[in-house]
């Protein structure tokens, strides 16, 4: 026979002798492959049989790797033939010496299984109240934080790292206008498009233009340049900032001295608050030009949709949208820095910190333009 | 231990780098059975890149890497799966999945590659972890464990389907004195008596007279391996300066620019 072939199988002999015993012989190559087919018979013929003595003879195993051993210790341990005496003999020396390496000691002592408690409702609600007070408690001395800084810092030029003002204000602002100028003209075409139908049934199609002007100077333009900022930036100032938690950078700002708020969060929130305006701004017109668009498809001429439009906003309105987006890219850029601040260790802690930062800022910018309607109302009355 | 003389790793005139950027080149070299191999160099030598490019992670600009007679650059993609399970890697940092617990690392080739049974899939796993001396932190998250701990488990996870030959990247770095003693221990035991073939690139000098059956020196300026031998032969007798100073720990304050 070819020595070769020989060595690439297992020739299992399993023999049942006597009063209860059994003797498997086991010879050629034991490995992931043969490993499979022998446990297969030996489970087949051993398991549930009542034997007292079981012998093992891998004195013709020419080849045994970690699936071979294993095979041999779950015998020899007594796991497929709990009643008998299981023997193993025949290894060659170096193969024996291994396999004494681990034993039935070793494998009980990892046996018991660490059982998962799961904890009654009741403390599993107290424990959300309570994270979600503390982190309550975070965000406003956060905010305290940031208005303690934001000042004298902007007062004190040096500090003011104003060439890291720059890079933000061209990471978040500039490079975010491609993606602010195809959502705004989308969704100002969109709006239009689907307000003309019904509107055309009242003879009433004029006042599409009305609406968008209405609808994107207040609404829509800041909560679209909010939104996308809070997409793309408030995520990377978590990220950004999140990373440097991890690195220990954060650590080493302190112990030279620097506050990571007046180091890194100060200017982050004034490059925000100067560029959200100006997006909100662009996402505006952009928005509204879509309208337009939309509005000139559907035969109007544009000296009248330009006197629909000025009759329709006051300066008031305008303000109101700028407003928003002071406060938005405010909320955006802080939310970010503090998830960023509050980044944990570990390998999926920036991914949370991320992630936690879009959520929280999105949720807030919503609440802030409830607040800001109200007010709207009210102070117009 | 250098036995029979079976070559198992043959580099021929490999070139890396990264585009443009020529990392390193004329880079040849044998590794035999069973022989502990280190690669060594100065920070930014090109050491780490020279690995990724042996283990196929990275494809040379030129260059042949034969490992057990196959050539892992030519190689198609499914030959290159088959290629990979011959040997283990280990990363700078461990490389433990954070999400699974040591055992379940450990496990994890045996559970997508073997068709094992699970009792032995799991006994198969222990055993490894016993062998680096980590079986009673087996339900453990990878977080959990020191430094040192993480290198072991991450031996044992690429030990896992009992492979020929071990890629280390830097195993001993940041870890204290004993802990990389012992993992020296450990690497000469699993050459000695499992036949494993060591890769190893560090440059803990301490490890390296330990461990080290041969070694290569690569240097940033010539860009290629400028010395290579048994290191006590080195450190004494190598022609390069350059070569003793390292060997010996001795400081090159013209270089490095310090004027005391």
């Amino acid at each position: 026979m070819n020595p070769a072939a020989a060595q690439s199988v297992l020739d299992t002999d399993l023999q049942f002798g006597p009063a209860g015993s059994a003797r498997v012989a086991l010879r050629g190559r034991l490995d992931a492959q043969t490993t499979v087919t022998c446990w297969n018979r030996l489970e087949k013929h051993l398991r549930g049989t009542q034997l007292e003595t079981l012998e093992v003879d891998a004195s013709g195993v020419r080849f045994c790797d970690g699936a071979g051993m294993a095979l041999l210790r779950y015998l020899s341990m007594g796991q497929m033939t709990p009643q008998a005496a299981v023997s193993v003999h025949g290894l060659g020396a170096g193969l024996e010496q291994i396999f004494r390496g681990f034993t039935l000691q070793d494998y009980e002592a990892f046996r018991p299984p660490t059982r998962v408690k799961s904890h009654p409702l009741p403390e599993e609600v107290g424990c959300a109240v309570r994270q979600a007070a503390s982190d309550l408690r975070r965000q406003i001395e956060f905010l305290g934080s940031i208005t303690a800084n934001l000042l004298p810092t902007l007062l004190d030029g040096k500090r003011m790292r104003w060439t890291e003002v720059r890079r933000v204000f061209e990471l978040a602002g500039a490079n975010a206008v491609p993606i602010v100028s195809l959502v705004s003209v989308l969704v100002g075409m969109i709006i239009a498009f689907e307000a003309a139908q019904p509107l055309a049934q009242f003879g009433a199609q004029i006042f599409v233009v009305n609406m968008i002007g209405l609808v994107m100077v207040r609404e829509l333009g800041p909560l679209l340049a909010a939104v996308l900022l809070a997409g793309r930036s408030g995520s990377a100032f978590a990220a950004e900032i999140g990373t440097m938690k991890v690195n220990e950078e954060l650590d080493a700002l302190q112990t030279l001295g620097l506050d990571p708020v007046r180091f890194l969060v100060v200017q982050r929130i004034t490059a925000s608050i100067l560029l959200t305006p100006l997006l909100t701004v662009y996402a505006t017109f952009l928005g509204v030009a879509g309208g337009v668009s939309v509005a000139l498809l559907l035969g109007f001429p544009l000296s009248l949709i330009f006197h629909q439009l000025t009759s329709a906003l006051h300066q008031s309105d305008v303000a109101l949208g700028m407003a928003k987006g002071v406060v938005f890219g405010a909320i955006v850029s802080a939310v970010g820095c503090l998830r960023g601040l509050q980044t944990q260790q570990g390998p999926s802690a920036v991914g949370v910190s991320t992630t936690r930062a879009v959520v929280t800022s999105i949720v807030l910018i919503v609440i802030a333009d409830a607040v800001f309607s109200i007010l709207f109302f009210v102070l117009k009355r | 231990m250098n036995d029979a003389g079976e070559i198992i790793i043959s580099v021929r005139n490999l070139k890396v780098g990264y585009g443009e950027n020529v990392v390193l080149q004329n880079i040849s070299f044998q590794v035999g059975h069973g022989e502990v191999f280190v690669i060594l160099g100065g920070s930014g030598s090109g050491k780490s890149t020279l690995l990724k490019n042996l283990i196929g992670l990275y494809t040379p600009l030129e260059g042949e890497v034969w490992i057990e007679g196959a050539d892992i650059i030519a190689a198609r993609d499914d030959e290159r799966r088959h290629l990979l399970r011959k040997f283990g890697v280990t990363y700078q940092n461990g490389a433990l999945f954070g999400s699974m617990s040591v055992l379940e690392n450990v496990r994890l080739p045996l559970d997508e590659l073997t068709a094992l049974p699970e009792p032995l899939k799991e006994l198969a796993a222990l055993a490894k972890l016993k062998l680096v001396g980590l079986a009673a932190d087996a339900r453990k998250l990878p977080s959990e464990l020191s430094g040192g701990m993480q290198k072991r488990a991450a031996i044992a996870r690429a030990m896992a389907l009992d492979p020929r030959i071990l890629f280390l990247d830097e195993p001993s770095a940041g870890l204290d004195p004993v802990t990389s003693a012992d993992l020296d221990l450990l690497i000469k035991e699993l050459a000695h008596h499992f036949g494993i073939t060591f890769v190893i690139v560090t440059h803990e000098l301490a490890s390296i007279y330990e461990i080290a059956d041969r070694v290569i020196m690569l240097d940033p300026h010539a860009r290629t391996i400028i010395a290579e031998g048994q290191p006590a032969e080195l450190r004494d007798k190598s022609a390069d300066p350059w070569v003793r100073r390292f060997f010996n720990r001795e400081p090159d304050a013209v270089a490095s620019g310090l004027h005391l």
